[in-house]
């Protein structure tokens, strides 16, 4: 049985994006650069754990920090997600290009 | 995508009857315009066959399918195994096509199943896409266009 590489920068996605909580932190992030106060109020969670999520969002890449005035805004980085995309997905996109070009020869073929 | 974590389910209506689909699942001629190019495919239990893709370096896979056909019930369902032929350790996928008539068409029920449940990495990446991983997918795509 061939064993994986622990630790790499897949896992660390992986790790991050496994997390309910974390996708929804990334979902609201879509809508614009948030402070964390205002997703801790979204979530209804407390501020530390709300800081502690995006510790493990901007480990992997995914969340990236800025400063403005007192406030420290987070912003989605979508250059993982695409990483993931690619990586995740090519099975339903293969069958379902599969499928549409079935559904085009089905069209072509002569009636019975 | 259904809470079964270790499968692929799709569901797609074709204007075209159960007869016509199944012409289409099971000549090779006409498998190779829409899936693959088979060889030695023939829609009877216990018939081994291969298709040939393009090899895919990241993922390791040899360009070689290595299949063997489970169910055939024309023209209702039709199964068959599916491994990469470049490997000593099978994947044991399950790729089954199911036909259902509905008014003057067909409901094909695809399922792609066998996904190791046991692999971490395989058993996540089924977790986020049944879990409103694709809308946020969907949300960014039109988010940066």
């Amino acid at each position: 049985m061939p064993q994986r590489v622990k630790s790499t920068h897949a896992d660390a996605l992986f790790g991050a994006l496994a997390n309910p909580t974390r996708r929804d932190i990334l979902d609201l992030l879509l809508s614009g650069a948030q402070t964390v106060q205002v997703i801790a109020e979204r979530f209804d969670m407390a501020r530390p754990s709300v800081s502690e999520h995006l510790k493990v969002l901007k480990d992997a890449g995914l969340v990236s920090e800025e400063r403005q005035g007192r406030h420290r805004y987070y912003a989605i980085d979508p250059v993982p997600l695409y990483e993931v995309q690619t990586w995740l997905s090519p099975y339903e996109r293969f069958w379902r290009d599969r499928m549409g070009d079935l559904g085009r020869t089905l069209d072509e073929m002569p009636e019975d | 995508m259904g809470t079964d974590l270790t499968r692929i389910e799709l569901d797609q209506f074709y204007p075209h009857p159960p007869a016509k689909v199944w012409r289409a699942l099971t000549e090779p001629a006409l498998m190779a315009t829409w899936l693959m190019t088979a060889e030695d495919f023939a829609p009877r239990v216990g018939q081994r066959f291969t298709f040939r893709a393009r090899p895919v370096a990241a993922t390791g896979f040899s360009g070689t399918v290595a299949c063997e056909v489970l169910e055939a019930d024309e023209p209702k369902r039709l199964s068959y195994s599916w491994n990469d032929a470049g490997r000593d350790d099978p994947l044991g996928w399950l790729v089954t096509w199911e036909l259902l008539p509905e008014g003057r068409g067909t409901r094909v029920l695809f399922t792609h199943s066998g996904f190791d449940p046991d692999s971490p990495t395989a058993q996540l990446s089924r977790t986020i896409m049944g879990s409103g991983w694709p809308r946020i997918l969907t949300n960014l795509e039109s988010a940066l266009t």
